[in-house]
């Protein structure tokens, strides 16, 4: 029993300097709460705070639902049933994760503008004549279709992940007593994913909430706009830190509230045989239904946007300077692979030494270690600035020891970049893996341990291999993510340093979305192989 | 057991330790470049470290066209202007800024007031820019300059019809004005120079009355206001000269046609003057390079770089001496609002008020 506590103490321990790690720059936003009112604040509250509030909502709410919606159906089609082009569609329904809204937002208004092409289309070549404004997606419905479409991947992939790995003994019982496939989807299906679906659509909604260029371009204002409007424009960032304070409020509702809503529910492997789903074989008009589905859905989020940002690639290939496009391109990756990796390792302690120690205190730890995911990235940037100044301060000793003419060294590197990341998408690892835990639950754990093998031990011989789908697939969604990041990687790069995502921004950003196409491209092309190939190394499992 | 708890800890310090190196090799990379450059810098030293919210591809190929002429190598942080401010701030006095350089006046004058800026004194600099495009306190300098003018569609509007910004809010243009969204801070300094001039009152009867007479809420940039127009939404239009100028040069032969068009109108000729903004730029006032600071900026206020800014941006030069583009002098001379261009970030916070007062969303 010592013992056991002697080996907890050293992964606990770990564990819990992660999470004041990550937890640490959220502290100056925290403190944001107490300052006092001053008159800016109530201007906000007078004139704006209702309407940011309510378009916030809107937003979260619909983009929610619509999320859900395509991501477990398709998931579901693609985790039970074989039809043509069903191994195409079961990596490429992921790709659109790989657009940065803000590009989805200008690319659709693109598509669809006066002088996009279809209403050139239509004016030039058919000659019909058409009210301008019924192609305006440049308002609510339209800023949730390009959520929507951008993000239902989120809910897709784990969802998928869980069903393919998970649920083959309870759906093949369904059918064995005889239920349709709706039954099985509404009683079955999504009863036992309804983690998998809370913990996607809680991502969906992060992302949603924190989202600025949407929301920027197409004048809508929710929370993340009033934060920056009231920091930028009334210069008051601690009437803006209140806001984004306020928004953390309302984050750790919804986070309680996906706890609540998983419930105390665990379904775990309850046999040793981990295989997967039989797939049943459609014919005839429901396989046509199936394609027709997965490719309508592919098309919108990602086929007809590419095929924009391609065309205007060529149109402006070479108006533009291309030579140092390899740099922005190592940068990316690079920056995002270490950080993804990192990420994923903090995970994996953090994610264990939750599920070894079932206590409230732990819950509450790691979910402030996710808290990051939901303050807009330039909030989160000043505060990664502020600390990373303070260390230097305290570490100038040993800067003006080792001959150093700078007392900022730290926070002018890429160190402070990357700690960034971590507290930002330490969420969207963690997600992956805390499901992974949960999918595997402690059975085999106890079993290895009652066997005599240490926890470590057991951790890396019987938890890290069944949980490589949670790994792999997290680490996906972080480098991905991290590609296409803004307002993080424009405030604390270090000089001289530009990545495809900054570029892409700059032009967007001057109005110059054809000029943007090309760094664009580059991170779609970047992320949709990271998709294939970890899809392949999926495969290649087991289980 | 141990072996695999030491080998996981171990592996994560590694990586940890890799990121840091990496980093802190490329960093101790640039340490040894400023090392060295710091022993040159008795004589001179041969960096500026810029901090820059402009992000055109020629102002990149100005600056280095600045190294090769002076040796004096450029470093750029490109961001959104408050952000970098915020970040200039925070990193105190041992920030590596020399230079902070915008796209709007409301930034510099903040940056001013945050106490961010020194004052520069340069014979070059007080002949290249005109007193009225820089700080009292010399703390800044203008280098470019946009007019926030009115396009119309040619066919529904007469320019005998046109005449002021405030004339927009007559009851003739109800359901015909685009603008763009209120965050926009050339909006912001619009109204701030109608607060300037008019006052307070006028400057909040103006807004509303323009809300009033929206053709749809503000939505999308400066180009989407002038496509509006050519697809019947609205028939005038508030927007730069300097978007108007990239849509007739466009790559796509649809913006150019939108941009044809329609017609270019400098409003309040006969009275206040048209609305300008500038770029500038300003020394942080513990800029470590200082002297390299002032040489870029007079290197980019000289007529060379300012015909630059001209002919591929379409920017007004601020130089008197620099030639503009044909397109530029195409749409003639005009008359400029003749206040002190500090006032607008003076009224700026005042402004945003305004807009969230009358719905200006």
């Amino acid at each position: 029993m010592r013992k056991f506590f002697s080996k907890m103490n050293t992964w606990s321990f770990l564990a819990l300097c992660i999470i004041l790690f990550l937890v640490g720059p959220n502290i100056t936003i925290i403190e944001g709460l107490f300052t006092p009112e001053n008159e800016n604040w109530a201007h906000i509250k007078e004139y704006i705070l209702a309407d940011f509030i309510r378009a916030s909502f809107l937003l979260v709410f619909f983009t929610g639902i619509l999320t859900i919606v395509l991501g477990t159906s398709l998931a579901w089609l693609i985790a039970q049933y074989d039809f043509p082009l069903r191994s195409f569609y079961k990596w490429a329904l992921i790709l659109p994760l790989s657009i940065p809204p803000f590009i989805a937002a200008y690319t659709y208004h693109g598509i669809l503008n006066y002088t996009g092409v279809v209403q050139t289309t239509l004016r030039n070549k058919l000659d019909v004549k058409v009210n301008a404004a019924y192609f305006d997606i440049m308002n609510m419905p339209g800023a949730i279709f390009i959520y929507t479409m951008v993000l239902f991947p989120y809910v897709y992939t784990i969802v998928r992940v869980f069903l393919s790995q998970q649920s083959a003994t309870l759906i093949e019982s369904a059918r064995m007593l005889g239920k349709g496939p709706f039954k099985i989807f509404f009683q079955v299906v999504v009863p036992i994913s309804r983690a998998a679906i809370v913990g996607g659509a809680s991502l969906v909604i992060l992302e949603v909430l924190n989202d600025y260029g949407v929301v920027k371009y197409f004048g809508i204002q929710t929370f993340s706009t009033a934060i920056f409007q009231t920091w930028f424009a009334l210069g008051d960032i601690d009437s803006s830190l209140k806001l984004a304070a306020s928004l953390m409020g309302f984050v750790i509702i919804i986070l309680i509230l996906e706890k609540v809503l998983r419930g105390r529910k665990q379904f775990s492997y309850a046999s040793t045989k981990i295989r997967p789903l039989k797939l049943v074989t459609l014919r005839g008009g429901k396989a046509g239904f199936a394609t027709f589905y997965c490719t309508i859905i592919f098309s919108l989020s990602f086929l007809i946007p590419v095929i924009q940002l391609i065309d205007w690639f060529i149109l402006t290939f070479g108006h533009i300077p291309f030579q140092d496009f390899f740099i922005y391109v190592k940068n990316s990756t690079i920056v995002a692979a270490i950080s993804a990796t990192i990420i994923i390792v903090f995970a994996l302690i953090v994610g264990n030494f939750n599920r070894l120690f079932q206590g409230r205190i732990t819950k509450v730890l790691t979910r402030l270690s996710i808290l990051g995911y939901s303050i807009p990235g330039a909030v989160i940037a000043v505060a990664i600035v502020t600390a990373f100044i303070q260390l230097d301060e305290w570490l100038t000793p040993l800067y003006v020891k080792l001959g150093l003419d700078s007392t900022l060294v730290l926070s002018v590197s890429l160190v402070m970049l990357i700690t960034a990341y971590l507290v930002r998408f330490f969420a969207i690892g963690f997600n992956s893996i805390e499901a992974g835990y949960e999918k595997i639950g402690t059975n085999f754990r106890d079993a290895s341990r009652l066997l005599g093998s240490g926890i470590t031990k057991t951790f890396f011989k019987v938890d890290v291999p069944m949980m490589k789908g949670a790994i792999i697939s997290g680490f996906i969604l972080v480098f991905i993510d991290i590609m296409k990041e803004i307002p993080l990687t424009l405030i604390l790069r270090p000089f001289n340093f530009d990545t495809l995502a900054t570029k892409a921004f700059q032009y967007a950003s001057d109005e110059k979305i054809m000029e943007a196409s090309q760094a664009s491209l580059f991170i779609i092309v970047i992320s949709a192989i990271a998709i294939f190939i970890f899809n392949k190394l999926l495969e290649k499992e087991p289980s | 057991m141990k072996k695999l708890f030491a080998f996981l800890v171990l592996s994560t310090l590694l990586l940890l330790a890799a990121c840091g190196d990496s980093s802190s090799k490329t960093q101790k990379d640039s340490e040894e470049k400023t090392d060295s450059s710091k022993e040159v810098s008795k004589e001179e030293s041969k960096e500026v470290n810029l901090y820059t919210s402009r992000h055109y591809d020629v102002d990149d190929a100005l600056y280095k066209e600045f190294e090769k002429e002076t040796g004096i190598k450029v470093n750029v942080i490109k961001g959104e202007p408050d952000e970098l401010l915020e970040r200039i701030k925070r990193e105190g006095d041992a920030t590596k800024a020399d230079l902070f350089l915008t796209a709007d006046v409301a930034r510099l004058f903040r940056a001013k007031e945050d106490g961010l800026l020194q004052a520069v004194s340069s014979d070059t600099l007080s002949k290249q820019v005109p007193e009225k495009f820089q700080d009292t306190d010399q703390m800044w300098y203008g280098l470019t300059k946009r007019a926030r003018v009115i396009v119309y569609n040619k066919e529904t509007v007469k320019p005998e019809e046109l005449s002021t910004y405030e004339a927009l809010t007559e009851a003739q243009w109800k359901n015909r004005v685009l603008i763009r969204g209120a965050e926009n801070v050339y909006n912001q300094s619009l109204l701030a120079s109608f607060i300037e001039i008019n006052g307070e009152e006028k400057a909040k009867e103006w807004a509303s009355g323009l809300v009033a007479n929206f053709a749809r809420d503000p939505e999308g940039g400066d180009r989407d206001q002038a496509k509006a127009i050519t697809a019947g939404i609205g028939d005038v239009a508030i927007m730069n000269t300097y978007y108007y100028g990239q849509m007739l040069n466009s790559t796509d032969a649809e913006e150019v046609k939108v941009a044809e068009s329609l017609g270019v109108f400098f409003p309040n000729q006969d009275t206040t003057g048209t609305h300008v903004n500038i770029s500038g730029a300003g020394v942080i006032n513990t800029s470590k390079n200082k002297e390299n600071a002032v040489k870029l900026l007079e290197y980019l206020s000289a007529p060379a770089a300012q015909t630059v800014f001209a002919e591929t941006n379409f920017e007004y030069p601020v130089n008197p001496e620099a030639a503009s583009s044909e397109l530029l002098k195409s749409w003639g001379e005009f008359k400029e609002q003749d206040i002190p261009l500090s006032t607008l970030g003076d009224h700026n916070s005042k402004a945003v008020m305004i807009f969230n007062e009358v719905g200006w969303k």
